[in-house]
């Protein structure tokens, strides 16, 4: 339930963080609210500036390499000592510039770039872009609500499941009374044909108060009923001990719960980033691997959906930091790293060597094709059985692509050589390489 | 027949049902025939290990020591590294058709999401309005002063070991060797109109 609540918070940040339909109307209705900073800049002009050369360290309304920029305005009120610090950074340092060298030691010493190629009419631009957009905030601010609901309502779809699911349930129990029923009122036309009298049919709902195991005493004694009785138990336990046995060792369908709620349809699905983006192991060796966290910091650094969570950082999020002793305030590292304990799914047996890359990059087999369809799930389960019947059958059909396949063209270059009767040692076809027997 | 047996019976059913309708629990893999085949006494690379302080049994080679066939990079992560790393190397690997292909290829994968096919920062994740845009490789200009399109060897490489601003170190997804397919790669982009 928390992974749909990420990717409503996600796709909810998403229209937060929307381009202003128009912002020449916002610039009218924001400059009120601008109090003492006067704004004369184009803010349309601002914005194509701003995004070309500012976005790769600052945001307006959060902290990413350096200050967030909502205010600056009204911060400092002095136009001329702004286009000053954004046109040369490095030199407000070196000349010891009260709040520049502040600035400067409050995040990390990272020196700002300088941008000489700016006029002072462009920072005007950009500083324009920085007053509308970040008077906007409030309006932003909204959006969560939208977003929350939708979470609940995904919920209740949860829920409606689960009372199908139910509902079935009783249906299925519902029907085995009635076949039950006929069996019984069968069984018991049974016992009239064997020539037992109406009469005692009559007894036995009276004798019934008196014993409750007088119906079941007299069933006993009937050696057809529990001869099918018992084979029924026979067959019902045979059928299921097959259906167990065979599936012994098959883990299709295994869903475990993972320590963090990643959500592969969001990230695979929904943001498109390729498969060995994080699994970069799956091109180059055997093992596909799972990304260590600082594959996550290459995004979750700035992206911490915030917009979800009234502005903390979302939960799952924090756990990368909390695993990583990160400090999102300081953007520091501490020493106390602790691994993320993932739960494996795809668990082949150690006597089965399995090679990912010679799938991947050699085979061009695409990962769905064992994995499933990964886009598409919110907490991945095993999709493929996995079994050798499963590898073998594939095994069989998969043509072999040895075009442009440098091992190919050494078989093929050694059966010329021994179809011309030339010698051929065990070296050719590769008997010196280590593993041949070190394995 | 009386009520009592046939609700009984009904009774057993259901249990009956349930009982093995909860033998599949997705949660757990189910059951293993001869587990001691399976999971081999050497640990596997990714799991715990109480021999190791950390609990991990990928360790972290010692400092200072280079797996066979590795190149090293000797420019440290300071803008004079840098400076040093755009007139001190060049691309090691011939420029052909093999390796712009896997240049291009892992471009896609690990670069496309933000810099975008063409390297105008215009990635998926970008586009979905997720990520700031980083500059474009043929009309952008660099943070560390020039224009993206004048970018060396060097410079790139430099910037995929290290990352710049919001961009990460990529140097634990990509080896030397697939580094310098990717600058191979986005020289080529550079020229994209």
């Amino acid at each position: 339930m928390i992974v749909t609540a990420i990717t409503l918070g996600t796709s909810g940040m998403v229209s937060g963080q929307g381009t202003p339909a128009d912002s020449t109307q916002a610039a009218g209705a924001a400059a009120p609210a601008a109090g003492g900073a006067a704004v004369n800049g184009d803010p349309a002009a601002g914005e194509a500036l701003y995004k070309a050369n500012c976005t790769s360290c600052h945001a307006l309304n959060k902290r990413v390499l350096g200050p967030a920029l909502a205010g600056v305005n009204q911060k400092y009120n002095d136009e001329a000592y702004l286009i000053k610090w954004i046109k040369n950074a490095p030199a407000m340092v070196a000349s010891g510039d009260e709040r520049a060298v502040k600035i400067y030691e409050e995040y990390n010493k990272a020196a700002m770039t300088p941008f000489p190629q700016f006029s002072d009419d462009d920072v005007r631009n950009i500083l324009a872009y920085i007053q509308v957009e970040g008077d906007k905030k409030p309006e932003a601010a909204a959006a969560p609500g939208g977003a929350t609901t939708g979470a609940e309502s995904a919920d209740t779809g949860v829920s409606n499941f689960m009372i199908i699911g139910l509902v079935a349930v009783i249906l299925i129990a519902f029907l085995v009374i009635l076949v039950l029923n006929r069996v019984i009122a069968t069984l018991e036309r049974l016992l009239l044909n064997k020539g037992e009298a109406i009469l005692a049919e009559e007894d036995e709902t009276e004798e019934e108060a008196k014993d409750k195991f007088a119906g079941l005493k007299r069933m006993a004694k009937n050696k057809k009923l529990v001869f099918f009785v018992i084979l029924g138990f026979v067959v019902l336990l045979a059928s299921f001990g097959t259906v167990e046995m065979w599936n012994t060792g098959v883990h299709t369908g295994y869903q475990p719960v993972q320590p963090i709620k990643f959500s592969h349809q969001l990230h695979a699905g929904t943001n498109q980033i390729d498969c060995q983006y994080c699994h970069s192991g799956a091109w180059k060796s055997k093992n596909a691997t799972i990304p260590s966290l600082n594959v996550c910091m290459n995004c979750h650094k700035y992206v911490q959906a915030t917009e979800k969570y009234d502005g903390e950082i979302s939960p799952e999020i924090k756990k990368i930091y909390t695993a990583l002793d990160y400090n999102p305030e300081t953007q520091a590292y501490g020493d106390n790293p602790r691994p993320i304990e993932w739960v494996r799914i795809h668990n082949l047996p150690d006597l089965a060597y399995f090679n990912h890359s010679q799938h991947v990059k050699v085979a061009g087999i695409d990962c769905q094709k064992c994995h499933g369809p990964i886009e598409t799930m919110e907490e991945v389960y095993q999709y493929s059985p996995l079994t050798m019947k499963w590898c073998i059958n594939c095994h069989r059909e998969t043509e072999v692509k040895h075009e442009g396949n440098a091992y190919y063209d050494k078989v093929i270059a050694a059966h010329d050589q021994i179809k011309k009767g030339e010698k051929v040692t065990a070296a050719v076809l590769g008997g010196l390489e280590c593993g041949k027997c070190h394995y | 027949m009386n009520k009592t047996s046939i609700l009984g019976l009904a009774f057993l059913a259901i249990t009956a049902i349930t009982m093995m309708s909860s033998c599949k629990d997705k949660s757990k893999p189910g059951l293993e025939y001869a587990p001691n085949m399976y999971d081999a006494i050497a640990y596997n690379p990714d799991q715990k290990n109480p021999n190791f302080a950390d609990g991990k049994t990928a360790q972290v080679p010692p400092s200072g020591t280079n797996p066979i066939g590795y190149a090293r990079f000797n420019y440290p992560d300071t803008r004079e590294g840098y400076d040093a790393a755009s007139a001190g190397v060049v691309n090691p690997l011939p420029v052909n058709q093999k390796n712009l292909e896997e240049g291009k290829q892992l471009y896609i994968a690990m670069c496309g999401p933000c810099h975008g096919p063409q390297g105008k920062g215009n990635g998926s994740i970008v586009e979905l309005g997720k990520y700031p845009a980083p500059p474009s490789y043929s009309t952008g200009v660099s943070s560390r002063g020039g224009a993206m399109k004048d970018l060396t060897d060097g410079k790139i490489y430099h910037t995929i070991q290290y990352g710049l601003n919001l961009m990460g170190s990529y140097a634990s997804q990509l080896s030397p060797e697939e580094r310098w397919q990717v600058v191979m790669y986005v020289r080529e982009l550079q020229k994209v109109q």
